[in-house]
């Protein structure tokens, strides 16, 4: 849910500055987490550590992005960018084999196991005659996320850099008239949504799954649809989604507690894209969408 | 003399001669005649391997490569004649193979049978999810193909592990077949939905199509129904997946649902990379584009150690070949080839300029 809600937020500042729905979101966000992977199992470098320099070399990328293609390529229509995304995709499916070698591995296997022989990993709460229980992993993820994204909302709303990105969201055109150096606010706006792209794969990874070039690429499925139900017109609108979405699938998941609805677990995801779809059905601009007005 | 008749006299000097090929030329020039040589030479490399001339293993690479080609076509209506993207294709060639698989091997059906039912089931769902995702603007689309591609992934994972088809079940017009005979199916396929798409961008329903991508604006202005051609371009694209899917199933008979990269945004990528390499909105690029993306990996590059052992590098290298093309060249090969062929005419007819104004002087 945090990893989701991360990332629907890198999607969405990416999409309000640069008009471009950044499908390498996920490859990036991929190739980052085996960096880290890779100086915690190869070199033993601390966890906190790891993460800040794989953070750093996915606002690296993000720059890089920004500066070499998306500037040029100004005139490239809306299509044209969002292809050039996806070629990004391609590139980085195909360098992370290159680069790290074997495709599939579970990085913070040992790294676990090492915290597992000292304390439990979970947190039991009793409550109502059951027990709830939470993996302490979760826990740092919504604390990590909470952090980050109110830090984040609160630079947006108040600092110079949050007042240009709203500008620069609003109208480019405009905000560069005003006087914004719109080059350097969405080439921020890419270095910190490959940042988090990063983070938030980390996050997902340290869950103890195995990593490969497209592991990511549910999550990104699922924080793109989180941008479209919570509407793209918003910042905390997708946020908003992403939290919504694991929760509906956590509640068909609960009914299969249920009888009758024996092997609805399996059938999770597919129930909640439907009900995704019926929602866009009839509020086409999300949730907290604005219908935009378009003039010829 | 007059001086623009001086100057065609002299950049034409066999004007009269050309008369000779010319009727050839123009049977050439038509396109159905070339989609109809094409059709023949791909048929004839298969007899060929029957032969023994050509190695068999590159005529299935052949057959291969052209099911990938026929999803492209699709493709390609929708994104250089529609200006749509879709991430969903790997999705429909699941769904087309699935219900191949289900009807052939599940039922006995003949091939005709399942050629109506994925038709029909492909239809189905392109309208629904067409009809959801295109009542926006943008990127929804892009976005909804692949959440759908992968709900079908994770879908057929839960259905079956493996999908095999057992050979003998393969019938077509009542006589058992093996996949030299689908390979002639492939083609005929190839060929059919060539023309029907050649056809289809000629009419009155491509135009519109084209006018709706230049300007959706302007395109309403005229009275075109931008939902209407939309929905028809992903159908359409739909259908052509769906029965790439089902040709591969009768063709490779054999997908693991849970490893195949055929299944996943691998597959949609490449697609769209075929497309947009090759040319969006020319079908010779498009299928030029397969065969430099899927073509050149089967049948030659498969040779070579290095690419063997590192299969992720053509990966790469058509990542950095979209970004390239979308940045410098928007027409793919398609218009590279055509601005290299006006470069060299220019050429020739600048030397022929310039010899005539030697010789006068």
């Amino acid at each position: 849910m945090c990893v989701t809600a991360l990332a629907a937020f890198a999607v969405t500042i990416i999409f309000r500055t640069s008009t471009t729905a950044n499908f390498a979101q996920g490859a990036i966000s991929a190739f980052g987490c085996y960096v880290v992977a890779d100086l915690l199992n190869k070199h033993g470098i601390p966890v906190w550590i790891g993460v800040f320099a794989g953070v750093l070399v996915g606002v690296v990328i993000g720059v890089f992005i920004d500066l070499l293609v998306f500037r040029r390529g100004r005139h490239v229509n809306e299509l044209g960018k969002q292809i050039i995304t996806m070629g990004f995709v391609s590139l980085f499916f195909g360098g992370i084999p290159l680069v790290f070698g074997t495709p599939e591995r579970i990085p913070f296997e040992a790294f676990y196991n090492t915290v597992k022989a000292k304390t439990s990993p979970n947190f039991v709460i009793p409550a109502l005659g059951g027990e709830i229980v939470i993996t302490k992993h979760a826990v740092i993820c919504l604390g990590i996320t909470v952090v980050v994204l109110a830090v984040l909302f609160l630079l947006l709303k108040y600092s110079k850099w949050g007042l240009g990105v709203r500008a620069t969201a609003s109208s480019e055109f405009t905000a560069e008239l005003m006087g914004i150096d719109t080059h350097v606010i969405t080439a921020i706006s890419w270095a910190l949504a490959c940042g988090l792209g990063v983070l938030a794969a980390v996050m997902y990874a340290g869950g103890g799954t195995s990593i490969s070039a497209a592991f990511m690429t549910t999550i990104q499925v699922n924080a793109f649809l989180a941008c479209i139900l919570g509407g793209f017109s918003t910042f905390y609108g997708p946020v908003i989604g992403a939290v919504l979405i694991p929760l509906a699938a956590s509640c068909v998941g609960f009914l299969a507690n249920f009888k009758g609805f024996y092997g609805i677990s399996r059938w999770q995801m597919v129930i909640v894209y439907v009900l995704l779809l019926i929602a866009i059905l009839i509020k086409p601009e999300g949730l907290f969408g604005k219908k935009t007005l378009k003039k010829v | 003399m007059d001086i623009k008749q001086e100057y065609l006299s002299a950049a034409y000097p066999g004007g009269a001669k050309k008369n000779i090929g010319s009727n050839i030329r123009a049977v050439f020039a038509n396109p159905l005649a070339q989609i109809a040589l094409v059709g023949v030479v791909l048929a004839l490399v298969q007899f060929l391997a029957l032969g023994g001339m050509i190695s068999s293993a590159f005529a299935y690479a052949l057959g291969n490569t052209l099911i990938y080609a026929i999803v492209a076509i699709g493709f390609c209506l929708l994104l250089g004649y529609s200006g749509l993207a879709s991430l969903g294709t790997a999705g429909f060639i699941g769904l087309g193979s699935y219900v191949a698989f289900y009807l052939i091997e599940g039922m006995g059906a003949p091939y005709y049978v399942a050629l109506l039912v994925t038709l029909a089931v492909s239809i189905t769902i392109g309208v629904i999810v067409g009809f959801i995702s295109l009542r926006i603007e943008g990127i929804y689309l892009a976005i909804m193909t692949l959440a759908l591609a992968e709900i079908i992934r994770s879908l057929l994972m839960v259905l079956k592990a493996t999908i095999k088809i057992n050979i003998n079940n393969i019938v077509l017009f009542g006589v058992n077949v093996n996949e030299k005979a689908v390979y002639l199916l492939i083609t005929a396929t190839f060929v059919i939905l060539m023309v029907l798409t050649s056809n289809l961008i000629r009419s009155p329903v491509g135009r519109a199509m084209l006018a709706m991508k230049d300007s959706t604006s302007a395109s309403q202005a005229m009275g075109i129904s931008l939902m209407k051609y939309r929905l028809l371009a992903f159908v359409i694209s739909t259908v052509y997946a769906a029965m790439g899917g089902l040709l591969y199933m009768m063709y490779v008979r054999n997908m693991t649902t849970a490893t195949s990269t055929l299944l996943t945004l691998s597959t949609s990528l490449n697609i769209l990379g075929a497309v947009i390499i090759g040319g969006a909105k020319s079908l010779w690029g498009t299928t030029l584009g397969t065969f430099i993306i899927y073509g050149l990996q089967s049948m030659f590059l498969s040779k070579i150690r290095f690419f063997v052992d590192h299969p992720a590098f053509i990966t790469m290298i058509t990542g950095l070949l979209i970004i390239l093309v979308v940045m410098f060249f928007p027409g793919g090969f398609a218009q590279m080839l055509a601005a290299f062929r006006g470069w060299l005419r220019r050429k020739r007819i600048e030397r022929r300029i310039r010899a005539y104004v030697d010789d006068r002087n």
